[in-house]
């Protein structure tokens, strides 16, 4: 009686059970846990101050305030609606206007050809009222000169220059920016040191507590480790999500969303697939590195290689945001394990081929999977060994 | 029914087993003996899956035993080991759900454990908050939690205070009377007697001396002792080697031990006659300086 229902309970356990068991561990006792959390809180904090500050220091939603009057004021209102980025006021005289500068009502005052200003616009302002002032003097002069407005509206149609890029291959062209692939590189690195750390230190655990003796009894090592990678996966990935939605959603809310470069959104969500195969490389890595020695103390030493290229990864890309165009920028970008942090960044500031895309994204994916067999090896053979630390070619010569 | 059957294996150049067998069948509790390094650990260790043999098997009611069966085993690794940063409560229950019980079972049955040891009100605490002794308690409790249908135990009594033994104790007595093979190590051998219906014992890599408790007393049956209230001395007339031990006669060899009883009687008052068996203790002395 008792036989059977222990077989209907055991049947139902199945390996992904196990594997799952194992990653709802670590996300139950490492991702909920106190220091956990704060870090999490005062990170999403930082981060949501950060996407304030320009409103904050910008001011206004930032729109430039400026008086019109004279017979052009409806011409440069047009012109300037257009341009956007004004916020503008129409005064009945060049005297109000004028006024209205000294009472700091608005920064600028556009009446009878003359431009007002406390101290001087800004260099970019200056150049959009001016072509504004240029468009509205030429549509007012056609006016008077008796032509309809549809006349005059064919006349002021440009057709905009066509660019062609003839290196377009790594041009710098992209639709975001230096400022976008510096917080890109940034947030891969440290969502790959941190989890990389934690999953090393958990398995050197295991084997310092001795546990692992009796999880192996019922896990098998592959669900042990991957349950440890896919667990801390998890944690790290709620993080990078609380920090993109709190991000954005500031930028939102303070009305900066719209400023922010095209492209953003899909910048985010392909970033997130490359740290997903970036972190599948590197966490199994350290996982397989962490079981080959058997206390904490000595973690910091097998880990060095993988903490070297991580960190020689971001430094490669940060290298890299100077240089997009460069032979070195390609290269890094394209070979693995630098690829990972190299290849995000490089496609936020660069237009960058979708051969190199592909190409990177495949070699990246082929280590990964390299690193899968290379580390759950490592773990098998070495897991259970307790002692001085282990060689690789050591580890790799053991049988299980 | 659980045989281990003829395991070999080498570590380097050391050979750790040498072709050890083992039984244990429903209900039978065994005890396994041996002298440090001599090889306990490791087939245990073979037999729960932990490390692989370089020959032979396991085989569990007829089959080799395979993973599913295997995660129904209970066991208790020598080196004990719990997760530190974890709460007790919520540790027994997640061992519980990795050997195949539902969360509801697993947090069940930890919590009954948990009563049972008297750890009701640490079950919140984290577990290296707990004090060695207690830690250990929690070690028996991840080892049952899921009511194993075999127990393989690699040192239970180990450092465990006298309640703990009492608990462990009747833990395997209660788990081989619902039809469950136990097998477990143990250097006191006070315990393998109490406990145990049969005794393994292993020495360099082989099984020296097996059999069960009674038999193998039997087996080594020493001499004869006897008590008379008389002030005569037997010694001379008694038939066989006769020794003094205190106010007792030991005889060895003796070709009638009615005819010790009949001159015993004859001088006075018996008050003891009866053949001296030796300890399991003595047994496994015997046996591995043989």
């Amino acid at each position: 009686m008792t036989a059977q229902r222990n077989q209907a309970r055991h049947d139902e356990t199945s390996r992904m059970r196990g594997l799952m068991l194992v990653a709802g561990r670590e996300i139950r006792v490492r991702g909920l846990s106190k220091s956990n959390v704060i870090s999490l809180i005062v990170t999403v904090l930082i981060v949501g101050v950060l996407a304030a500050l320009p409103s904050l220091f910008g001011g206004d939603d930032g729109d430039e305030k400026i008086g019109l009057a004279g017979p052009t004021a409806a011409a440069m209102q047009t012109q300037l609606d257009a341009m956007g980025g004004f916020d503008v006021t129409v005064f009945d005289s060049a005297g109000e206007a004028e006024q209205a500068v000294e009472d700091e009502t608005v920064e600028a005052a556009v009446a009878d050809g003359s431009l007002y200003s406390r101290d001087g616009v800004g260099n970019e302002t200056e150049a959009k009222i001016d072509a504004a002032w240029q468009a509205a003097s030429v549509q007012t002069n056609l006016a008077s000169a008796g032509l309809s407005d549809q006349e005059i509206a064919g006349a002021l149609t440009v057709q905009p220059l066509e660019w062609v890029t003839l290196e377009s291959e790594g041009g710098v062209t992209g639709p975001l920016d230096y400022f976008t692939g510096l917080i890109i590189s940034v947030i891969m690195f440290m969502m790959l040191m941190t989890p990389v750390q934690y999953i090393a230190m958990g398995v050197v655990e295991e084997k310092s507590s001795r546990i692992v003796e009796i999880l192996l009894t019922s896990l098998k090592p592959w669900q042990l480790l991957g349950g440890k990678v896919i667990g801390l996966g998890v944690i790290s990935l709620v993080n990078l999500i609380a920090m993109v939605a709190v991000g954005l959603g500031v930028s939102a809310a303070t009305g900066m969303l719209s400023d922010l470069p095209p492209g953003t959104a899909s910048a985010a969500v392909s970033t997130i697939g490359w740290w997903l195969i970036a972190f599948a490389l590197f966490g199994t890595l350290a996982g397989g590195v962490g079981s080959l020695v058997s206390r904490q103390e000595e973690s910091g030493s097998v880990l060095t290689p993988l903490i070297m290229s991580l960190t020689l990864s971001y430094l490669g890309a940060i290298f890299l945001l100077n240089a997009p165009t460069s032979t070195f920028a390609e290269v890094l970008s394209i070979v693995p394990p630098f690829s990972g942090i190299a290849m995000p960044t490089r496609m936020a500031i660069a237009d960058v081929p979708a051969w190199q895309i592909g190409l990177s994204g495949v070699l990246l994916a082929l280590a990964a999977a390299g690193a899968l067999a290379l580390g759950s090896q490592l773990y098998k053979r070495s897991v259970l060994y307790t002692g001085s630390r282990m060689k690789i070619s050591e580890a790799l010569r053991r049988s299980a | 029914m659980l045989e281990i059957k003829d395991l070999h294996k080498r570590f380097g150049d050391t050979l750790a087993l040498d072709g050890v067998s083992l039984s244990a069948a429903p209900g039978e509790v065994v005890g396994f003996v041996g002298a440090n390094g001599a090889g306990k650990t490791t087939t245990m260790r073979i037999a729960m899956g932990v490390l692989a043999a370089d020959s032979g098997q396991i085989v569990y009611d007829g089959a080799p035993l395979g993973v599913e069966q295997r995660r129904r085993f209970g066991y208790m690794p020598s080196e004990r080991g719990l997760y530190p940063k974890m709460k007790t409560g919520e540790q027994v229950a997640y061992f519980g759900e990795l050997h195949g019980m539902s969360k509801t079972e697993a947090r069940r049955s930890a919590g009954e454990l948990l009563e049972q040891l008297n750890l009701t009100d640490r079950a919140g605490d984290f577990v290296q908050d707990l004090s060695l002794g207690n830690q250990q308690r929690v070690q028996l409790a991840v080892s049952l939690v899921h009511d194993p249908e075999v127990l393989i135990l690699d040192e239970p009594f180990s450092g465990l205070d006298p309640i703990a033994v009492d608990v462990m104790g009747a833990a395997l007595r209660d788990r081989a009377a619902a039809g469950a093979p136990v097998i477990f190590s143990s250097h006191q051998l006070d315990l393998i007697e109490r406990l145990c219906d049969s005794v393994s014992i292993i020495g360099n890599g082989k099984i020296i001396a097996a059999g069960g408790v009674e038999e193998l007393k039997a087996k080594e049956v020493k001499q004869l002792r006897v008590s008379v209230e008389t002030d005569e001395d037997l010694t001379g007339r008694l038939p066989g080697t006769v020794t003094r031990d205190g106010d007792d006669y030991l005889v060895e060899d003796s070709p009638d031990d009615q005819e010790v009883l009949r001159i015993a009687a004859a001088a006075g008052r018996i008050t003891r006659f009866a053949y001296d068996q030796p300890t399991i203790a003595e047994i496994f002395r015997e046996a591995v300086t043989r």
